[in-house]
This record gives C-alpha cells, sequence and structure tokens, in this order.
C-alpha cells in the first residue's frame, strides 16, 4: 500500500469514496462508479492521478468501439497504400507490421514502464459485446496482437478507474471483475463542501437559500435532473449578477442554467406560480 | 469467522460467489480490514455489484456484525454457532479475565453491544498483525479498556470509526434502488437499454478492409476500396396498455412516461390500449375512441418487440368466450384468448408485463395462469423488467 489517495483543495473527497479507493488500489482491482451525472465521476479519476502523481491515460467510450480498438489498431490501409505507393519519404518499413500498430489507451498504459491510471469513461456507451472484450483484457493485464500472435503484457498494472451513467445495464460477468461503487447524489452538508472548494467567498445567506431551491427542484421529477454541475453554473451567475436572493418573487432566477430541456422549463413555470 | 454471512447473502438472494469469498481473504490478509466500518466496506465492494442490491447488503450486514435483529431474520442458529466459535469464545475469555467484562455484566448486554465489541477486537487485531498498533500491545489498552466506564454501559475506545459505517447503515440511502421497487426513469433505463436490434443501415460509410484486400489483389495491386453500410440499432418496440378500469390507471401513466423517456433510444415506439384483454381491436389514444385493427398490428414487423402491460385479472368469460368483451357496446365475436394467441404466434418477441405481485398471480384469477401459458409474464418491477429484456435477448 505504497500508494495512500486522499482529497485534495480543489476535489471534495466524500471519506468514505476514499477508503473504497484505496482498497481497490490495494486490491489491484478495476473499480467501477456509477451514479447520475455530475456526481463527479470522471473528476475523480483525474484527482487520484493529480494526487497520486501519475500520469493518465483516457478512453472515451463510444458506442461504436469493439473494445480491441482501446488496446491497439492496426492500420491495414496504410500498410496498403504503403505497400502500393512506397514509403521513401517515410521512417515506415511495409515489411514491419510495428510500424503500422498504433496503441490505444490500453495498451499505452499497459507498456508504460510505469504505473499509470487508465481511465474508461462512459463505459456503458459500449456493447454488451465489447464490454466482455475487455474483459480479459482487464483480468489478465494483457491482450493479444492477433494479426502476429503477440503478447502484450503489463510489469506495471495501471490503476483503472470505470465511469457509468447506467445508460444501459453492464453485463454480470463483467460487474464481477471490478468493484462497483455508487455514488448517491450529494447532501446539502457535502454540497456546501463542494460549493466553497468552487466559491470561497460565497455569500452564506444566498448559498443556503439556493440549496433550499435547489434541491426543491430535485424533489419534483424532471426528465433532466439538475445536478452539481448545473448548481455551481447556477452560483455562478448568480453572483456575477450580485444577486442577494436565488428568487424574484415566485421566479427561480437564471433557471435556465438549472434546467436544460424545454418541457422542464415550461413544467417548473407551471408549477411556481402555485408555489409560496 | 465471516463464511456464514457469505451464506446468508446467498441465502437472502445476493449472488455471491466463491470467487468473492476468496478475494475477501486475501484482503483480510493484506490487512485492509481494521475495524467494522472497513469490513463494512472492503465486503460490499467484493459481493456488491449492483445499487439495487445495497439495501438488502446492508441489512445483511447489520443483522450478521451486528446482531440487529429487526433488519433481517437472520436463524438463531447462524448467531449461536458465532457464539459458541472458538474466537468468540477466547475472546470473552480474555475480556472476562482482563476485568473489561464481568459475568453479570455479560448477561445484561445485548447480542448488540456483544457482538460489536468482539468484532472490533477481532479486526483490530488483523491490523496488529500487519504492524498496526492501535489498540492491542500498547501496554494493555484494550478496546474496551476505557477507564471510568459506567457500569452497564459500554463504550467503546475511540468510537469513531465503526459509528459511521452503523450510521450509514441506518440510513437506508439506497432503498429506491431495490430491485422490487417500482420503476422510476433512473432504474428503467439500464433495464431497456439492453434491448437491441443491429441492422445494416445507412450509406455506405465503413470501409471493409478484408473486400478491399481482396479485390485490390484481384486488381493486380491497384487500391480499391469497398464500403459497407454502418450497423445500427433499428429496434421497434409496440407497447399495448390495459387502461381500462381504475385499478389499472396508476400503472398505464407510469409506464407510459417511462418508456417516452426512452424515445431516444427507441426510435420507433408505438402505443396501444385496450379494456382487460385484447380482441379484434386495439385503441390508439388512452380514451379508447379510436380503433386500430388487431390484424394492422399482425401486419408490422416481426422482430418488433411487444411489450403488453395488464394484470391479465378479468371474468374467465371475458377471456374464453364468443362475445366476451366487457365492453356493453362491443361486438368482437373471437375469444380474447385466440387473440392473444394470434399475437403471441405473430411476435416471436412478446412479453406480458404484470403489475400485481407474482406470488398472487396463481390465486388471483384462472385468467392470469391461462394467459401466462400464452406469453411469458414477468412482474412490473425493476427486476421483471430485466428478466423481460433478458428473455428477448436470448430468443434473438
Amino acid at each position: 500500500m505504497s500508494l495512500e489517495f486522499s482529497g485534495s483543495d480543489q476535489y471534495y473527497l466524500n471519506p468514505e469514496l476514499e477508503e473504497i479507493v484505496n482498497i481497490a488500489i490495494a486490491m489491484d482491482k478495476p473499480l467501477l462508479l456509477t451514479g447520475e451525472a455530475g456526481t463527479g465521476k470522471t473528476q475523480l479519476a483525474f484527482e487520484i492521478a493529480r494526487t497520486l502523481g501519475l500520469k493518465m491515460e483516457i478512453a472515451r467510450c463510444k458506442s461504436t468501439f469493439q473494445g480491441e480498438e482501446l488496446c491497439y489498431v492496426y492500420d491495414t490501409i496504410l500498410r496498403l497504400n504503403d505497400s502500393r505507393f512506397g514509403t521513401e519519404k517515410t521512417e515506415r518499413d511495409v515489411d514491419n507490421i510495428w510500424d503500422y500498430l498504433r496503441f490505444g489507451p490500453i495498451g499505452r498504459a499497459f507498456q508504460a514502464p510505469e504505473r499509470r491510471v487508465l481511465l474508461l469513461d462512459e463505459i456503458d456507451k459500449t456493447d454488451a459485446d465489447t464490454q466482455d472484450n475487455l474483459l480479459d483484457v482487464l483480468e489478465d493485464r494483457s491482450f493479444i496482437i492477433r494479426e502476429i500472435n503477440h503478447r502484450v503484457e503489463t510489469k506495471n498494472p495501471p490503476i483503472i478507474i470505470i465511469t457509468s451513467n447506467a445508460k444501459r445495464e453492464l453485463s454480470d460477468p463483467f460487474l464481477r471483475r471490478c468493484f462497483c461503487h455508487f455514488i448517491p447524489f450529494p447532501d446539502p452538508d457535502e454540497m456546501k463542501e463542494i460549493i466553497a472548494l468552487h466559491y470561497p467567498q460565497i455569500d452564506t445567506k444566498l448559498r443556503d437559500s439556493s440549496l433550499d431551491v435547489f434541491y426543491g427542484l430535485r424533489r419534483k421529477s424532471f426528465e433532466k435532473q439538475p445536478a452539481t454541475a448545473e448548481l455551481i453554473d447556477w452560483l455562478g451567475a448568480l453572483q456575477k449578477r450580485k444577486k442577494k436572493s436565488p428568487t424574484e418573487g415566485n421566479e427561480v432566477l437564471f433557471r435556465g442554467t438549472l434546467l436544460k430541456r424545454t418541457q422542464d422549463l415550461l413544467n417548473e413555470k407551471k408549477t411556481s406560480r402555485s408555489w409560496s | 469467522m465471516f463464511s456464514p454471512f457469505f451464506y446468508l447473502l446467498r441465502d437472502i438472494g445476493l449472488p455471491v460467489s466463491f470467487q468473492y469469498v476468496i478475494e475477501f481473504y486475501r484482503a483480510f490478509e493484506k490487512g485492509l480490514i481494521t475495524d467494522l466500518k472497513q469490513l463494512f466496506l472492503v465486503t460490499r465492494l467484493i459481493c456488491v455489484k449492483k445499487v439495487e442490491h445495497y439495501e438488502l447488503f446492508e441489512r445483511a450486514f447489520s443483522a450478521y456484525f451486528l446482531g440487529q435483529e429487526d433488519a433481517l431474520d437472520v436463524p438463531n442458529e447462524v448467531h449461536e454457532a458465532l457464539i459458541d466459535s472458538k474466537p468468540f469464545q477466547e475472546w470473552l475469555a480474555k475480556e472476562l479475565e482482563a476485568g473489561n467484562l464481568t459475568e453479570e455484566e455479560i448477561r445484561n448486554l445485548s447480542l448488540p453491544e456483544l457482538l460489536e465489541g468482539f468484532w472490533e477486537t477481532l479486526l483490530a487485531q488483523n491490523e496488529e498483525h500487519h504492524g498496526g498498533n492501535r489498540w492491542i500491545g500498547t501496554g494493555g489498552t484494550s478496546p474496551w479498556g476505557h477507564s471510568g466506564r459506567a457500569k452497564g454501559g459500554i463504550r467503546v475506545h475511540g468510537a469513531s470509526l465503526h459509528r459511521s459505517a452503523i450510521k450509514v447503515i441506518g440510513q437506508h440511502r439506497y432503498m429506491n434502488y431495490s430491485g422490487d421497487s417500482d420503476l422510476r426513469s433512473e432504474n428503467i433505463r439500464q433495464a431497456l437499454g439492453m434491448m437491441k436490434l443491429m441492422l445494416p443501415t445507412g450509406p455506405c460509410s465503413e470501409i471493409n478492409v478484408d473486400k478491399t484486400i481482396e479485390k485490390t489483389c484481384k486488381n493486380g495491386g491497384e487500391i480499391e476500396l469497398i464500403f459497407d453500410r454502418q450497423m445500427l440499432d433499428r429496434i421497434k418496440v409496440i407497447l399495448l396498455l390495459d387502461n381500462g378500469g381504475y385499478s389499472m390507471t396508476p400503472f398505464v401513466r407510469n409506464v407510459r412516461t417511462l418508456f417516452s423517456k426512452m424515445k431516444d433510444q427507441f426510435k420507433d415506439l408505438e402505443f396501444y390500449y385496450f379494456h382487460n384483454c385484447i380482441y379484434e381491436n386495439v385503441y390508439t389514444d388512452p380514451r379508447r375512441s379510436q380503433t386500430y385493427s388487431l390484424e394492422k398490428i399482425a401486419e408490422k414487423d416481426k422482430d418488433t418487440r411487444v411489450f403488453i402491460v395488464g394484470d391479465a385479472n378479468m371474468g374467465p368469460s371475458e377471456l374464453f368466450s364468443a362475445y366476451g368483451a366487457i365492453d356493453y357496446y362491443s361486438t368482437h365475436k373471437i375469444p380474447g384468448i385466440d387473440c392473444l394467441q394470434l399475437l403471441a404466434e405473430t411476435f416471436p418477441y412478446t412479453v406480458w408485463l404484470n403489475p400485481l405481485e407474482k406470488k398472487y398471480w396463481p390465486y388471483q384469477s384462472v385468467t392470469i395462469t391461462a394467459i401466462a401459458k400464452i406469453f411469458r409474464m414477468e412482474s412490473l418491477t425493476l427486476n421483471g423488467l430485466k428478466n423481460a429484456v433478458e428473455y428477448l435477448n436470448s430468443r434473438s
């Protein structure tokens, strides 16, 4: 347990989460973080890298990913092109396949001489098949370059952080191989700590009344619930405009920063009239 | 010491594999588990993979380790076995010997209090093995050796850490996510997101390397690029909702809004309504004034995923008789059961979702059993929906 992670002045870290990260590091298991958007899942990976002083490899997942491209890509077209038109001006050698292999984030993290943090962001965007493909790679900490049947192994297994917005259910075998943690939405007290990191000078009256309005809004159900990021934007707007209160009459000020969907805005308008 | 806990988890329906148990002991060996809070976090990380299981796990944990019986019905033998076990008896003997506890005190202590003290000592020893020196081996300062302790009340030295774990456990923060809870937008998205049907669609924009190489070779080395269509999700969904009668009203509205939220994913999504059972017509509006013939539905794509939502609870004649429809003016001749049969034969991917609790299905009405023979029937809960999606996926 040479690496001990703790929060920093730029990121509020829930003590429970801190323990969990350290357990995952000590146990050498990928940590899968789920939870609402805006609960700081991705941010956490960056914080781990920053506080531990490690380099990061980031894979932002897309629905079209097959999994293998995160390890490596074999550029057949380029090689085909080179074999047809020659490689005179380039350093490449058509006979050497290594000149046509490009490593993805996993490939780079595995081959790095030092330990790195590997972030697989929004894994739920990928197919169940892709996740299954990634399984063996993550567990064995190695992958095979199929074209030449070469196994890439790692001496410094990276710290793997995976995030998911729960757009889709992840497959059971995938879950089995990770430590899974669901980050609950911060409660008002934790939220105050988070706000303090962003706006140390904020007027406490404004902060408290804004939080009341914010958590009030969250209790109604909207299509897109306002989350931490929206709250921070909103508080920023209120302060820039030198507002003393988050509401004017029955109206929530700058509600456009909190609610992003047209339908939500209309609903809010409807209900806010019957407020107070 | 710990293995009964894993069996307990299995008994209450948490899928714990052998691998998890091995992992747990690995964590224990590494000295990661030094107090109850750590024990809670580590076991949860290892054993619980889904947020809907958190609540159940927390209850099992407080029942087993903290002896809080109201949390979960743990069979008496489990705790008795624990108390009879060697480590527990040894601990008790040591406490008596050191004078931390008197026999009378032990008799007055509740099971939770006893267990708490026991685990704290045991786990702290785990740390001791790994060079820690927090409680034990520092001149006889046992965790219970808090001076000036009032009789009968036990104060644990440094009562901070595990307390917070216990506090956390009591909060039931994950209640909303448990599998039997009502469907809500945050969890339905996960369940339905698994449904997909990949088909080649759109312009030819993806390069096909194999064909390109083949063609290029045939061309004598002159490169010719071959493009294919992209594989895209083209799933179609039809929802048939029973909105007759007040019993179904709350569910129908829920299901409708929930599926509507999936619009970004299901671009092809249609709603139809019926009353109690499906006959020759269904309706396109919730008031059931615009009819839409079942024949037209049957002409739709056979790959369409059909969800029928209803309690399937009706008078037997409504299902089995000709002219059986409950609506007075209806003149449908074909019995409902034949119409359902037609649907089942036309659409192999059909599931019936029932808002009634599953345990009541066999008793409520013969119609439920009859319909469950035609369609796969699942309850209208998160778990039911997941099973439904799994079933649909397994068929394709």
